[in-house]
C-alpha cells in the first residue's frame, strides 16, 4: 500500500475515534471548546477525509491492476502480452508508450471536459452489470461508441514518427482527415488490431511479460 | 426546540454515522478492486452524507442559551 493511502487511513481513522468519543459523550460539547471540537470532528474532517479517500480511490481505479481484477477482463489483460507487434494494445503496453500501471485507462479515457467523469461512469455501469446483470461474453464487449482518434493524437500529435510518417503523409488529405476523425485510426483498415480476444487461443505470448 | 436529551440523541445518531462510514472508507482503502470502490461511495458516503446532514441539523435546531 503506497505511504500516501496509509496516511489517509491513518487520519480516517483517527476522525472515527474522535467522533466515536464525541458519540458516545455528546456532553463534551455543552461549552464552547466542545462545540468547535464537535464541528471540526463532525464536519470538517469527515469531509477532508472523503475527499481526501474518493481522490486516492479514484486514482486507484485508473489502474491496470484495478481493471483486470474482474473476471470478464482477464482476456483483455492476456491481449496487452501477445507476441505480435500488429496488435495494438499489445504494442503500445510492451513498449511502454503508455504508462504501464495505467494501460487500460490511458487509452479509454476520453480527453476532452469531463471525459475522465464520463469514462467513470462507463465503469460503474460495468460493475452494475458485472455483479446484478448478465456479463456478455469477453469477446462480445463492445465500446459504447466508436473509437475517437482524439484519444490516440493526444500522445501522437506532434511526434515525428506520426506527421513525418510515410503512410500517413502518401495522400495529403490523409493526416488532416486522422486529425478531423474523419478517417479512423483504428477502424479504417490501418490499426485495426485491438485485443482481438476471439483468436487469443492461437495467440504467441511475450514471456517475459509475466 | 430541541430538549438537551433529543439534541445528545442526534449527535449521537451522527457520530455513528460518520465513525462507522469513515470506518467503513477506511476499510474499503485496503482493496484495489471495483466492489470497494462502490461500497466507499454508496455505504461510506452515504453514511458520513447522513451524518453530517443530521449533525447540521441538530446543530441549528439545538436550544440557544437562555431559552
Amino acid at each position: 500500500m503506497p505511504p500516501a493511502t496509509i496516511l489517509i487511513v491513518c487520519l480516517v481513522l483517527f476522525s472515527a475515534a474522535v467522533i466515536g468519543i464525541l458519540a458516545a459523550r455528546p456532553g463534551f460539547t455543552a461549552g464552547r471548546g466542545g462545540k468547535i471540537l464537535a464541528f471540526v470532528a463532525m464536519f470538517c474532517l469527515p469531509i477532508f477525509c472523503g475527499l481526501l479517500g474518493f481522490s486516492s480511490e479514484m486514482q486507484r481505479s485508473k489502474t491496470t491492476a484495478f481493471c483486470l481484477s474482474c473476471h470478464t477482463m482477464e482476456d483483455y489483460g492476456k491481449s496487452l502480452l501477445v507476441d505480435d507487434p500488429t496488435h495494438l494494445p499489445a504494442s503500445h503496453y510492451q513498449n511502454h508508450r503508455v504508462p504501464v500501471d495505467e494501460a487500460c485507462y490511458s487509452c479509454h479515457t476520453q480527453y476532452a471536459m469531463f471525459g475522465g467523469l464520463k469514462v467513470k461512469m462507463y465503469g460503474l455501469k460495468h460493475v452494475f452489470i458485472y455483479y446484478f446483470g448478465t456479463p456478455p461474453a469477453p469477446q462480445d464487449i463492445k465500446l459504447y461508441e466508436p473509437y475517437n482518434n482524439r484519444e490516440c493524437l493526444h500522445c501522437h500529435q506532434g511526434a515525428r514518427s506520426f506527421e513525418e510518417g510515410v503512410v500517413h503523409n502518401a495522400d495529403p488529405a490523409t493526416l488532416p482527415a486522422i486529425k478531423s476523425n474523419q478517417l479512423s485510426c483504428l477502424s479504417s483498415g490501418c490499426h485495426d488490431t485491438a485485443h482481438d480476444i476471439a483468436h487469443l487461443k492461437g495467440a504467441k505470448f511475450w514471456e517475459k511479460g509475466n | 426546540m430541541l430538549s438537551p436529551s433529543q439534541f445528545e440523541k442526534r449527535m449521537r445518531f451522527a457520530g455513528i454515522c460518520l465513525a462507522v462510514g469513515l470506518l467503513i472508507e477506511a476499510l474499503c482503502l485496503f482493496w484495489a478492486t471495483p466492489i470497494a470502490f462502490i461500497v466507499f461511495v454508496a455505504i461510506g458516503g452515504l453514511l458520513i452524507f447522513i451524518g453530517l446532514v443530521v449533525y447540521l441539523y441538530s446543530v441549528v435546531s439545538a436550544p440557544a442559551v437562555g431559552d
